[in-house]
C-alpha cells in the first residue's frame, strides 16, 4: 500500500510537470501560480486511489476520484472557494494534451492491428461513434427545451 | 487499477522527456481553425500530441517497452483530469442536479449506435460481427460483455474487437474532430453536445468537450461539468445498459432484418 502511494505520487507529479509546461506555453498561466492548483488535484487523486483500495466494493477509481473532487468544492463546502480558485489556474485543455501523448505513444502497439482493418469496418466504426454521440445530444435537447433550461 | 502491477515507471526517463517535448511543441504550435460550410474544425494542441506521440512509437527514441509503460500513465493522467472536472462540477452542482432528467435520460441516447450503424453495417454485407460492432461504443466493459457471452472466437468478438481497436486509435481524434464541427453546424445546444461528449472513455469525452470548449470558450464550465457527470454515468451504468438494453435491442433488429433480407431475396 505505501510503495503504492509513493508511485502513484512519483507518477502523478511527473505528469504534473508536463501539464505545468502545457499551462504555460499554451494558457500563459505561469507554473507558480498554477503549483497550488495542481497539489490539490494530485491529492484529490491520492485521496481516489486510497479509498478504492481500501473499500472492496467494485468501482472504479476515477469515479471517487471525481466525487471528492465534487464533494471538496461544493458551494456548502468550507474553503471551497480557495480550491476553486487554485484549481482555476490550472487549464483543463493542458491537461488532456499530456494525456493524449501518452496515448499517441501507446497507441503505436495497436497501429499493426488497426491498419488490418478492412473499409467496412472503418465506415462502421465511425458511424458507431457518431451514433451515440448524436443520439444523446438530441436526447439531451430535447429534455433540456422541455426543463426550459435551454 | 492498471498502474497496480507496474512500480518504477517513474524511472522510465526517456518516456517522460518524450511526452514533455510533445507537450512543448503542441502548445507552442496552438489552436488553429478552418471552416467547412456553416460548421467550424478546431484543431487542438491534443490533436497535435496524439499524432506526434503516434509517429514518435516509430522512431527509435520509444521502444515497445516505453508504449507498454505508457498505458498505466493514460490512466494516471485521466485521473489527475477527473479531479480537475471533479472541481468544475462542485460549484456548478446546483445547474446540474437541475439538469439531472436530461443526463439520466440521454444515457439511452447511446442506443443510437443501434440504429444508425447496424443497418449500415448490414447493407455492407457484414453478418454477426455486426452485432459485436454496433451495440455499444465497445469500450472495455462491452468487450468484456461480448467475450463472455459469445467468445473470443466468435464473428461477434471479432466485431467488437475491430470497434475497439478503432476507438483506441482514432476515437479521440475523431471525436475532437466531430463535436466542435457539429456543435457549430447543427442547431443544437453546445450543453447537449457537452452531455452527449460523456460516453464513457476519458479520452474520447477529453477530446470531445476540449474542442466544445475551444468553439465556446463563454460556456467552459457549463460544458465540462456536463461532460463530466455524464461520463460518470456512462462509466456508471454504461454496463447495465448493454447488457439490459443495447444487446438484446441489436439482436432482435439484427434478426428483424435478416429476415426481411431473406424474404426479399426469395421473392
Amino acid at each position: 500500500m505505501l510503495k503504492n502511494i509513493q508511485e502513484w505520487t512519483l507518477l502523478l507529479c511527473i505528469f504534473g510537470i508536463s501539464a505545468l509546461f502545457g499551462n504555460w506555453l499554451g494558457y500563459e498561466i505561469a507554473p507558480l501560480s498554477a503549483v497550488p492548483g495542481m497539489i490539490v488535484l494530485i491529492l484529490i487523486c491520492l485521496a481516489g486511489f486510497i479509498l478504492s483500495d481500501l473499500i472492496p466494493i467494485q468501482f472504479p477509481s476515477v469515479a471517487y476520484i471525481a466525487i471528492i473532487g465534487i464533494l471538496v468544492s461544493m458551494p456548502w463546502t468550507p474553503g471551497a472557494e480557495y480550491i476553486v480558485t487554485w484549481t482555476n489556474e490550472v487549464e483543463l485543455l493542458a491537461l488532456t494534451t499530456p494525456i493524449l501523448a501518452y496515448a499517441g505513444i501507446s497507441i503505436g502497439r495497436s497501429w499493426a492491428d488497426f491498419a488490418k482493418l478492412g473499409w467496412r469496418t472503418l465506415i462502421v466504426a465511425s458511424l458507431v461513434l457518431l451514433g451515440t454521440f448524436i443520439g444523446s445530444a438530441l436526447i439531451a435537447e430535447v429534455v433540456l427545451r422541455f426543463q426550459g433550461i435551454i | 487499477m492498471a498502474a497496480d502491477k507496474a512500480y518504477g515507471l517513474w524511472k522510465d526517463w526517456k518516456l517522460h522527456v518524450v511526452v514533455l517535448g510533445i507537450v512543448i511543441i503542441a502548445e507552442s504550435i496552438g489552436q488553429f481553425s478552418f471552416t467547412i460550410g456553416p460548421g467550424v474544425v478546431l484543431l487542438l494542441p491534443m490533436l497535435y500530441a496524439i499524432i506526434i506521440g503516434l509517429i514518435v512509437f516509430f522512431t527509435p527514441f520509444i521502444s515497445e517497452k516505453q508504449a507498454k509503460n505508457a498505458e498505466p500513465l493514460i490512466v494516471l493522467g485521466v485521473a489527475l483530469l477527473l479531479a480537475k472536472i471533479g472541481v468544475i462540477i462542485g460549484p456548478s452542482l446546483p445547474e446540474i442536479i437541475a439538469a439531472g432528467p436530461a443526463l439520466l435520460l440521454q444515457e439511452f441516447g447511446n442506443l443510437g449506435t443501434i440504429f444508425l450503424a447496424l443497418p449500415i453495417a448490414i447493407m455492407l454485407g457484414l453478418r454477426r460481427e455486426a452485432i459485436g460492432m454496433t451495440h455499444s461504443v465497445a469500450r472495455e466493459p462491452n468487450v468484456g460483455l461480448i467475450m463472455d457471452k459469445f467468445g473470443m472466437n466468435s464473428p461477434e468478438g471479432r466485431g467488437v474487437m475491430a470497434v475497439y481497436i478503432f476507438g483506441t486509435v482514432f476515437g479521440a481524434v475523431f471525436m475532437g474532430l466531430i463535436a466542435g464541427f457539429l456543435a457549430t453546424l447543427t442547431p443544437l445546444s453546445p450543453l447537449s453536445f457537452a452531455m452527449a461528449s460523456g460516453i464513457g472513455s476519458g479520452s474520447m469525452m477529453a477530446a470531445a468537450s476540449g474542442s466544445l470548449v475551444g468553439s465556446f470558450p463563454e460556456m467552459e464550465d457549463s460544458i465540462v461539468a456536463f461532460a463530466g457527470a455524464s461520463n460518470l454515468l456512462s462509466l456508471s451504468t454504461g454496463l447495465y445498459l448493454s447488457i439490459f438494453v443495447g444487446l438484446p435491442l441489436t439482436e432482435k433488429l439484427y434478426a428483424f432484418m435478416m429476415r426481411r433480407k431473406e424474404r426479399k431475396n426469395n421473392a
